[in-house]
């Protein structure tokens, strides 16, 4: 260990470890800097981050500074100020200044670092300034401006280092330098925006995002990826109930600093023309299923459950995209407490495809983990088929089977009443005698469970759409109607119950902090981890 | 004072022989003895040892002693050591290598076998500057000459230690020169300095330990070996030894490059009988850049009482660089000088580091707005707080090799600058910048009070 002394203040940190992290820890706050970034080379080339080292004739820049021992540094001392100014004013000479028409506004570093350091009168005209590429689509989702970059690197570091894949370049030399695609090449990676995310400054923005909305207008919410498996930590960004995009949350345990394009752009998919915002019913006497309000489409399920007879026992159809609590109520209301059968939480086999060895899992659902640790197994249409009677009641919780699977379909025209969870006209919406509207992710609190068996928290960002419920509340209301009333009412309830009574979520009981818990995995998810190399720990 | 006249030639012992380039007048000459006799009498740790005895410099214009820079390569890593003579020659006013590969390519490959010999290294480079095409063909039949007489490859003269030298022609980049840099381009990437540390003597070309040194440097390790350290002690001033070839140029009777002993007079090289032998008839002398376009220039009275050796130069706040001794006469307008050499540097600064990216462009158009007329009254104060942005904040030195010469202009003779600016009360709507400045700071103040 070293002892630093920071600013005056003393602290204790890793011999050779990074200045400028410890200069962090110090200062409660980041140094300026446009190159440095926690998990990329050092490039060393922004010249923000200088600082003062007693006994070293130079400012030192504290991104390529080992700690040593007995090291005093300052940081905002008046050379040190100086020194950040003139860098900074560097850094401005060719910028464009178009603050109003760019989208980086708001969340810009060189903006930022301007009203903490510039504040000067700029000594070059407009009409000297360089002129370089502007406009210019470099992939399906990123935008390149080249004048407002600040050549910190990043970009490139990222897509050598971390994707390896090498769109992007920086092409001649001097000031002429200028950030461009490889010839031949697209920026077209599922990776691809998070060049936009590191880029300090607007010289990457999302062709996505570009003019939809004023950063400062946008709240944001703390919530995980539902795209895959790998539960990626990220932000709903989100304004009078509308999401606008998805960043990453950084968790060096689980994604670290990024995420997939895939992930981000799920957010498109919230609303939409195929979102239900009402209950669907088919009438007794068959024909299409149609809109319908929440007492009508009870009253279906109870004139169908009083001629059916009493003691019903319903089958159960868990998912893997359904929160864990409501996975959980599913399985103690409607089947412990109202004696029905889980087949399974997914159909064997679906929902699977390639890993891209990076973030993006095979396994494209974002709770089966927590599926598995409650038990449940995978089904097959076999065994839909199997239980598939006149007289028996289907319960479908947030799971497309029919839209999955041709013969999963078949199987439920078997059933003498479907009830679907859903949150979409789907092909099991079309099929289901009734179809409840619910939440999706980004609008309900919860928890998931990823592949490498960390739980981690989703909170509601968006209002519920028309008169859609939380799941829970839809299980609620079934279990009412099978003459089976819960003990609980809120998402908490459920979590508590789930903690006091499943061993395997025991560790929950101190509540989930922001980068999630990691439960001990069970045996199926060791093997798995062995094989794909585990994230936890 | 060092005697020209007892000087022995280090360097330039063959210049002028009729095929002193080809093996067998080298050879002729007393070429390879060196290497025989170390080879067969001495251990790797004697020639270093030797070399870091005799004082012997680094001539790429750093000055760092060379035997101490190759007793920093680790030993017995694993990893092999490799070895990069520097031929990327491209200091302006500098053209003292291409002589030595010209004349005596032999010498610098026998030089560069002692010197990997010394640091047990089995694969060397010669990356020379791609402006040096016609060199690059003639280093390579040296090289070849050399293979076939088993002065290069696996078993040397029948010793055991194998060397292979690899010719690499680099592509025309100032800053591959910078060792970092020549490394960074060697490997197939971008000629840009690598940020230090870690140094080149642990973790360099393929991230192996490598010693990077100027062709002068290593063609004076033969004859170290040959006459021992104390013969080249002998010569030059006590921290400054042995020979240098110095590169003359500007408006002088004879110019050309110069074996001289450190210590020697500036004026002595300029004036002296078998040196340049004065300027041209009509002109005097005003202004010497001594050791290439990156150091501070010498007014014409320092020029006459200085010496050329490292500790004299920086007693006047210059230094003797890479040898490139560049004479201006009183024909010549500082500002069109400076002009030409900012123009260079803004041409070829690599673009990594924001000051240096953006300084040198920035230095190199108030210039050109100075010498169109265009200038204001307040440019030279700009230009020295471009400057102060510029020296010592980036990765190389090459911000530092056009910021040196700029302030030493300006600071030397001001006047001629001064005489192409308009005075303040000469402009209707002229704002200082002194009084600029303080405008936004003042209402800036509250948003800073924290």
């Amino acid at each position: 260990m070293a002892n630093v002394i920071i600013d005056g203040k003393q602290l204790e940190v890793a011999l050779g470890s990074n200045l400028f992290e410890a200069c962090t820890l110090a200062r409660g706050e980041l140094l300026p800097h446009f190159c440095y970034h926690p998990v990329l080379s050092i490039a060393g080339v922004c010249r923000m981050c200088q600082v003062e080292i007693e006994g070293m004739p130079k400012l030192q820049i504290a991104c390529n500074t080992p700690v040593k021992d007995g090291m005093v540094v300052r940081t905002r001392s008046e050379k040190v100020k100086t020194a950040v100014q003139q860098i900074l004013e560097f850094h401005l000479l060719h910028h464009p200044v178009d603050c109003p028409v760019c989208d980086q506004a708001g969340e810009c570093a060189l903006q930022e670092f301007y009203m903490d350091h510039g504040l000067y009168h700029a000594d070059v005209d407009v009409e000297d300034k360089l002129r370089k590429a502007k406009v210019k689509p470099i992939g399906r989702l990123v935008m390149l401006d080249a004048e407002r970059c600040v050549l910190c690197a990043r970009c490139t570091r990222f897509l050598s280092e971390i994707t390896g894949t090498w769109e992007l370049g920086i092409f001649n030399r001097g000031d002429h330098s200028e950030i461009d695609v490889t010839p031949g090449m697209t920026l077209d990676n599922n990776y691809s925006l998070n060049t936009v995310d590191i880029c300090p400054v607007g010289a990457l923005t999302s062709r996505d995002f570009r003019f939809r909305k004023r950063v400062w207008w946008l709240k944001v919410t703390d919530s995980v990826c539902a795209g895959c498996a790998t539960g990626c930590n990220m932000t709903i960004h989100h304004d009078q109930g509308v999401a606008y995009r998805f960043k990453p949350r950084t968790n060096p345990d689980v994604n670290r600093w990024w995420m997939c394009d895939h992930g981000r752009l799920l957010y498109t998919q919230i609303a939409g023309p195929d979102r239900l915002r009402t209950p669907w019913v088919r009438s007794a006497s068959g024909g299409e299923p149609a809109a319908a309000g929440f007492d009508q489409a009870y009253r279906r399920i109870a004139a169908w459950l009083e001629q059916a007879g009493p003691g019903r026992k319903p089958v159960l159809v868990a998912s893997p995209h359904a929160m864990l609590e409501e996975q959980y109520a599913l399985q103690a209301l409607l089947g412990e407490q109202a004696g029905g059968r889980v087949l399974g939480y997914r159909l064997a086999g679906a929902e699977q495809q390639l890993a891209d060895g990076l973030l993006l899992s095979a396994d494209r659902t974002p709770n089966a983990a927590g599926a598995r640790r409650l038990g449940m197994a995978e089904l097959s249409a076999a065994d839909l088929q199997t239980h598939a009677a006149a007289d028996t009641l289907l319960v479908i919780l947030d799971n497309d089977l029919a839209g999955l699977s041709p013969e999963a379909a078949q199987a439920l025209t078997g059933f003498g009443l479907v009830v679907y969870l859903g949150t979409r006209l789907d092909a099991t919406a079309r099929l289901a005698d009734v179809t409840l509207p619910g939440l999706v992710y980004a609008e309900k609190d919860g928890l998931f469970v990823n592949a490498g068996g960390r739980v981690q928290a989703l909170h509601a960002a968006l209002p519920a759409p028309g008169e859609a419920k939380p799941q829970l509340a839809l299980l609620r209301d079934l279990g009412e109607l099978l003459g089976h009333l819960p003990a609980w009412s809120t998402v908490d309830d459920v979590r508590s119950a789930l903690v006091a009574r499943v061993a395997a979520f025991g560790a929950l009981a101190g509540g989930v902090p922001p980068a999630g818990l990691a439960l001990d995995a069970p045996p199926e998810d060791a093997a798995a981890g062995a094989k794909g190399g585990s994230k936890r720990g | 004072m060092a005697d020209s006249a007892r000087c022995p030639k280090i360097l330039t012992a063959n210049f002028g022989v009729t095929d002193s380039h080809t093996l067998a007048v080298y050879r002729s000459r007393g070429g390879f003895t060196a290497l025989a006799r170390a080879l067969s009498s001495m251990k790797p740790q004697q020639v270093l040892e030797e070399v870091k005895a005799s004082g012997l410099r680094g001539r790429g214009g750093a000055g760092f002693p060379a035997g101490v820079k190759w007793g920093f390569v680790p030993q017995g890593t694993g990893k092999p050591v490799y070895f990069l003579v520097n031929a990327d020659e491209s200091e302006p006013g500098t053209f003292k290598d291409r002589h030595i590969m010209d004349f005596d390519p032999h010498l610098m490959i026998e030089g560069t076998i002692l010197s990997c010999y010394a640091v047990n290294c089995h694969d060397a480079f010669v990356y020379i500057r791609g402006e040096y095409g016609w060199l690059v063909d003639r280093v390579q039949v040296a090289a070849d000459e050399a293979y076939a007489a088993a002065l290069l490859g696996p078993n040397i003269l029948g010793s055991g230690f194998g060397l292979e030298l690899i010719v690499h022609k680099g592509a025309g980049a100032y800053i591959c020169g910078e060792e970092t840099g020549l490394i960074n381009s060697l490997e197939g990437k971008k000629g840009q300095p690598r940020i230090k540390p870690p140094f080149p003597a642990v973790v360099g070309f393929l991230n192996c330990p490598t010693v990077v040194n100027n062709v002068e440097t290593v063609a004076a390790v033969p004859w170290i070996i040959n006459h021992g350290a104390p013969a080249y002690r002998a010569i030059g001033t006590e921290k400054s030894t042995g020979t240098k070839l110095m590169s003359l140029s500007g408006p002088v009777c004879r110019p050309g490059n110069y074996e001289i002993p450190l210590g020697l007079p500036l004026r002595e090289l300029i004036f002296g009988p078998e040196y340049g032998r004065g300027l041209l008839p009509g002109i005097e002398l005003k202004a010497v850049i001594p050791g290439g376009s990156s150091v501070p220039v010498l007014t014409a009275q320092e020029a006459m009482e200085v010496n050329l050796d490292y500790e004299s130069l920086a007693a006047k706040g210059s230094m003797l660089g890479s040898g490139g001794c560049i004479v201006i006469g009183d024909d010549a307008n500082m500002v069109d000088v400076l002009r030409v050499i900012l123009q260079f540097y803004h041409h070829e600064s690599c673009g990594q580091c924001t000051p240096c990216r953006e300084g040198t462009g920035w230095l190199d158009a108030l210039l050109e707005r100075m010498l169109d007329g265009q200038g204001r009254p307040d440019d030279l104060q700009l230009i020295e707080r471009i400057c102060a942005g510029m020296i010592g904040t980036t990765i190389c030195v090459l911000s530092d090799a056009a910021v040196m010469p700029a302030r030493s202009f300006i600071a030397k003779f001001r006047s001629e600058f001064e005489a192409l600016l308009p005075k303040g009360d000469e402009l209707e709507d002229y704002v200082p910048l002194a009084v600029q400045a303080e405008l936004p700071r003042s209402w800036a103040e509250p948003a800073s009070a924290d």
